[in-house]
C-alpha cells in the first residue's frame, strides 16, 4: 500500500491555523510533499440572505478578498521554494467543501484546525468532526488550537504516538507512517488493554495478557524498523482515551495517531467513537487514518 | 481569421473581464479555469497567445508555464502572465524548479500584476502578438 504525502490540503480560517503552522509541515518534502492546497470556507451565515438586506454580496467579496490577499502572500513564499500551490475560497458547509476539495485535487493529507471553543466562535463543531471522520477517505490531522503561548512549534510527525487495536484503520496508519523516513524521529506504538484484562485469578494470567499484546506490538515495531524508523512499544491499561493521552505525555509525543473504525460498523455510535473522543479532549494534534486510505482509486 | 487567445484563470469575474477585452479587440477567446484544463485545450487548439493566471486550483500557472515553455511544439507561443502573484516570486519559483533539476525556462513575454485596466490589457495583447509575428 503506497501512501505518500504529495498533496496536502490546509484548511484554515486564519484565526486557527496560520502560515507558521504550515511551515512545520514543509519538512514533509523529504517524504515527497510537493503541492499545498489552501481551503478557506466562508460560513453561509456570514453572507446569507437577511430580511431587508438580501444576500450580502459585499460581505462575500470582502471576505473572499481578505482570504485571497493572505493566500497570495503565503503562496508567494511557497512558490519561491519550488512548491506547487492551489487555492479554494468558497462559501458553504465546511465538511462538504473539505470532501469536495479532497476529491477534486486528489489530496493525500488534510490538516484542519479545531479552535478552543471559548476563544473563537466555533468554526468546526463536534458534529462537524464526527461527520468529517465518518466521510473522509484520506488521513486527516485535527489540530486543536490552544492559547498563543502553546501554539504548535514542532512538526507533529517527529515523534508520533500510534494507538493500535489492530483494526484495518490502525494498520493503514502503519503503512502511512512507513513512508515518512527522514521526517519521523521515533514512533511510539501503544495498545490500551481493557481493565478487565487485570481481572485474573493469578498474576501470571495478567502478565500473559500483557506479553501477548507486547508481542503483537513488537511485530509492528519490526515493520517500522524495516522501513528505517525507530519504534518502541507500550502496553497501558484502562480507559483508552485517558491512557492514550497519558502515554502521549509520557513519551513526549508530538502527535497521536489512530485508525478510523470501519464505517459500516459505526451506526449511531460514531460520536462516541475513540477518534472523536480523542479530538474533543486532547491538546495533541490527532491524525486519523481511514481504513480505505491508500487504496488505488483509479 | 482572427487570432485565438487562450485565457486561463479560476476567478469567474477576472475571466469575464479578460474574455470581454479579448472579444472587443477582435480576437477569439478560448477559456480554461486552471493549468490542467489549459494544457488540455492547448493540445486541441493552437492559440496565438496565452493569458495566464498563476494561483489556481489543480495546476498552477507556474506548472503550466513550464509545461508550455519546455515543449517543442508550444514554446513559440507568447505568454502574458496576469496574476496577483508578484513577478519576482514567479521568477524565483522558476529558478527554484530549475535548481531541483528541471529544464530552465525563459522569462514570460510580459508580466502584468492584477488588477489591470481594459486598455492596458488590450495594448499588451496587441504588442505581444505583433512582436511574436515579427520574430
Amino acid at each position: 500500500m503506497k501512501m505518500e504525502i504529495k498533496k496536502l490540503l490546509f484548511v484554515t480560517q486564519f484565526e486557527d491555523l496560520r502560515y507558521d503552522t504550515l511551515q512545520l509541515f514543509l519538512e514533509l518534502r523529504r517524504a515527497h510533499l510537493e503541492h499545498i492546497v489552501f481551503l478557506n470556507v466562508i460560513q453561509r451565515e456570514k453572507v446569507a440572505m437577511q430580511r431587508g438586506v438580501g444576500y450580502k454580496k459585499d460581505e462575500e467579496v470582502k471576505l473572499r478578498e481578505m482570504a485571497n490577499i493572505r493566500f497570495i502572500d503565503w503562496a508567494e513564499n511557497l512558490f519561491e521554494q519550488g512548491m506547487e500551490v492551489g487555492v479554494y475560497i468558497v462559501v458553504g458547509s465546511l465538511v462538504q467543501q473539505v470532501l469536495s476539495a479532497v476529491e477534486k485535487e486528489g489530496i493525500d493529507l488534510v490538516v484542519i484546525g479545531n479552535p478552543e471553543k471559548k476563544r473563537f466562535t466555533p468554526f468546526i463543531s463536534g458534529s462537524d468532526i464526527s461527520e468529517l471522520i465518518h466521510r473522509i477517505t484520506v488521513p486527516v490531522m485535527i489540530i486543536t488550537v490552544p492559547s498563543e503561548e502553546k501554539r504548535l512549534t514542532e512538526n507533529p510527525f517527529h515523534r508520533p504516538l500510534l494507538a493500535v487495536d489492530w483494526t484495518p484503520g490502525d494498520m493503514a496508519a502503519v503503512g502511512f507512517l512507513q513512508q515518512l523516513k527522514g521526517v519521523i524521529q521515533e514512533v511510539n506504538v501503544i495498545h490500551v488493554a481493557a481493565e478487565q484484562a487485570l481481572k485474573s485469578s493469578s498474576a501470571m494470567g495478567v502478565q500473559k495478557t500483557r506479553k501477548k499484546h507486547r508481542e503483537k506490538l513488537e511485530e509492528i515495531c519490526e515493520q517500522f524498523e524495516a522501513a528505517g524508523l525507530q519504534a518502541r512499544s507500550h502496553v497501558y491499561v484502562g480507559d483508552p482515551r485517558e491512557e492514550i493521552e497519558r502515554a502521549a505525555r509520557d513519551c513526549q509525543a508530538s502527535m497521536i495517531i489512530s485508525g478510523i473504525p470501519e464505517k459500516r460498523s459505526w451506526g449511531g455510535k460514531v460520536r462516541k467513537s475513540l477518534p472523536v473522543r480523542l479530538t474533543e479532549k486532547t491538546a495533541f494534534p490527532v491524525l486519523l487514518v481511514p481504513p480505505d486510505s491508500g487504496r488505488e482509486t483509479g | 481569421m482572427s487570432e485565438k487567445i487562450l485565457v486561463v484563470d479560476d476567478d469567474p469575474d477576472v475571466m469575464l473581464f479578460n474574455k470581454t477585452v479579448v472579444e472587443e479587440e477582435g480576437y477569439l477567446p478560448l477559456t480554461a479555469s486552471n493549468g490542467e484544463e489549459g494544457l488540455a485545450l492547448l493540445k486541441k487548439e493552437s492559440p496565438d497567445l496565452v493569458i495566464l493566471d498563476v494561483l489556481m486550483p489543480k495546476q498552477s500557472g507556474i506548472k503550466m508555464y513550464r509545461a508550455v515553455k519546455t515543449e517543442e511544439r508550444w514554446r513559440h507561443i507568447p505568454i502574458i502572465i496576469l496574476s496577483g502573484i508578484s513577478r519576482r516570486s514567479f521568477l524565483k519559483s522558476q529558478e527554484a524548479l530549475t535548481e531541483f533539476g528541471e529544464q530552465p525556462v525563459p522569462e514570460p513575454e510580459l508580466y502584468l500584476e492584477k488588477p489591470v485596466e481594459a486598455r492596458e490589457l488590450a495594448t499588451a495583447i496587441r504588442e505581444v502578438l505583433e512582436k511574436s509575428k515579427a520574430t
